[in-house]
């Protein structure tokens, strides 16, 4: 087993045609700048490639939508709703809205939207063009990060380069968002737009996210932007259903993007290096709030949306998060939670008080000192919290930790035995240097 | 549309006709200040930090209903109000 992994070399996988990475791109364990240097497609390579922009006014909107439901595109950006029913049920609200692109990747360890905003710019741009015409919306906004610089300059410089081109085109606007976990959150972002905080906002509605008097406004994750842009260009026949995921290794990241016929063994062995030349004991999937999966589980599952879910979990953001078998799972994820309780928006009680509870009840745990009081107490405030916040930030945080409870088990016992495991390997996720 | 369709569709359509309607809320606004589950006692219960968890069921009683207006009335966050 361990001369797979020390032999295979990085490359491509899977026997579908690509649509967005011949290579995977390797980034650092933090920031969005490739270490191995990235082939930005400038406008005049998109249009060589894809040809021209097809008109989705009117009845090439049509279209586009019939195409978009026929390849039963879902959001990328982990809550895997349909796209043409997010669309539908803003073109109900009238035109004159507003379409986001939303490249804030929230996610610590993912840097798929980030690569793909640096190498393929004009697909998203076309597909945010796209999306104006089609729901009669007005103006267009590229949400990205603060901090995300090289992701800054590539998209600034699309739309200069769009500028030159003469394109006639609706404005699109670039904002920047504050570097935290939930300015990604669709609900933020329409406040910020409706003069508000970038904060999560409780929706009656949630087909109706936006306020009564303001534009309607349409997100989409930049990853599903990029798909739309696919169909648009060259229809829905050709689309393939592949994935990007980022894999987390101690010392870097790789975006990689694969087929659904690829398994999360075959992605591991190719993207991931393992500090001890074995495979992981488990795999944290789909984001910091989504699920850990024991390898044995998971190690056959296809790396796509359906089969994922068949698996009972959840694609995500595209995250693939192998723990080294050297690490702890328990201290990994107690670390995590904690990261989480902090990024609250801290809005919400059962967000504010009762997170932070369980991220300190998880850090005993930990770290051995965890009565069975509070084992209980644990059991109970999880419970007490699920389903109670204004958004789903909460929910994440504790279904992350309900499956660690689970999947570590044995290591659960281990540590309420009052014995740390002072396990070798620590910090394997990567979270930001200086928490906001 | 053909009749199939039509027939589909309403299938479709949700079942749900009930006026009765739910109390809920709006957690980002409530203060945890607790005077709706003295008033509510049947349908509302304070969780570990004393922020209410409201009963997931229609309000099908006068009685719920009763309670529910009164708690929702008496609000001073404006985090509770009853919908569907």
């Amino acid at each position: 087993m361990n001369d797979v992994l020390a032999a295979h070399p990085v490359g491509r996988l899977g026997g579908t045609s690509w649509m967005f990475f011949s290579a995977p791109a390797v980034l650092p364990r933090h920031g969005t700048e490739s270490l191995t240097g990235i082939l930005r497609q400038d406008l005049l390579a998109h249009r060589q490639a894809y040809g021209p922009r097809p008109s989705c006014a009117g009845i090439g909107g049509e279209r586009l939508l019939a195409d978009l439901e026929a390849v039963a595109l879902t959001g990328r950006g982990g809550g895997h709703f349909p796209t043409a029913a997010k669309w539908r049920s803003l073109m109900q609200a009238g035109a004159g809205g507003t379409v986001v692109a939303n490249g804030a990747e929230g996610e610590p360890g993912s840097a798929k939207d980030a690569v793909l905003l640096q190498t393929r710019p004009h697909l998203v741009l076309d597909a945010l063009v796209c999306a104006m015409e089609t729901v009669g919306a007005t103006e267009g906004v590229l949400w990205i990060h603060e901090g995300a610089w090289a992701t800054a300059r590539s998209v600034t410089l699309a739309l200069s380069e769009r500028a030159a081109a003469g394109l006639e085109e609706p404005p699109v606007r670039v904002i920047l968002a504050p570097d935290r976990y939930l300015s990604g959150e669709g609900t933020g972002i329409i406040r910020t737009l409706e003069g508000g905080p970038t904060l999560p906002r409780f929706v009656t509605n949630p087909a109706r996210p936006w306020s009564d008097g303001h534009r309607p406004v349409l997100v989409n994750n930049v990853e599903t932007m990029a798909r739309i842009g696919l169909v648009a260009l060259r229809g829905g026949e050709a689309y393939q259903q592949t994935s990007l995921v980022t894999v987390i290794s101690a010392t870097h990241r790789v975006v990689a993007e694969v087929g659904p016929d690829v398994s999360v063994e075959q992605a591991v062995v190719a993207f991931w290096t393992s500090p001890d030349g074995k495979y992981p004991q488990a795999v944290l999937v789909g984001g910091y709030g989504g699920s850990w999966a024991a390898w044995d589980g998971v190690r056959s599952v296809s790396i796509d949306v359906a089969a994922m879910r068949a698996a009972g979990l959840s694609l995500g953001a595209g995250l693939i998060g192998p723990l080294p078998a050297t690490a702890c799972g328990l201290e990994e994820s107690a670390r995590l939670v904690r990261y989480l309780a902090g990024q609250s928006a801290k809005q919400c009680g059962p967000c504010v008080f009762g997170l932070a509870s369980v991220s300190e009840l998880a850090d005993d745990l930990s770290a051995g000192r965890l009565s069975a009081a509070g084992r209980r107490r644990l059991t109970k405030f999880m419970a007490e919290i699920s389903g109670r916040g204004a958004c789903r930030h909460p929910d994440g945080a504790l279904r992350m930790l309900t499956s660690a409870l689970e999947v570590f088990a044995p290591d659960v016992a281990h540590h309420r035995r009052g014995r740390t495991c002072d396990a070798p390997a620590f910090d394997v996720m990567p979270l930001p240097e200086v928490a906001a | 549309m053909t009749p199939p369709e039509a027939v589909l569709r309403q299938a479709r359509a949700p079942v749900d006709e009930s006026p009765d309607p739910h109390l809920r809320i709006d957690p980002s606004l409530c203060d945890g200040v607790g005077i709706c589950s003295h008033l509510a006692p049947d349908l509302i219960t304070v969780d570990s930090w004393g922020y209410p968890i409201l009963t997931p069921a229609r309000l099908t009683r006068a009685g719920d209903r009763r309670q529910a207006t009164a708690a929702v009335a008496a609000c001073p966050k404006k985090a509770l109000y009853l919908g569907h």
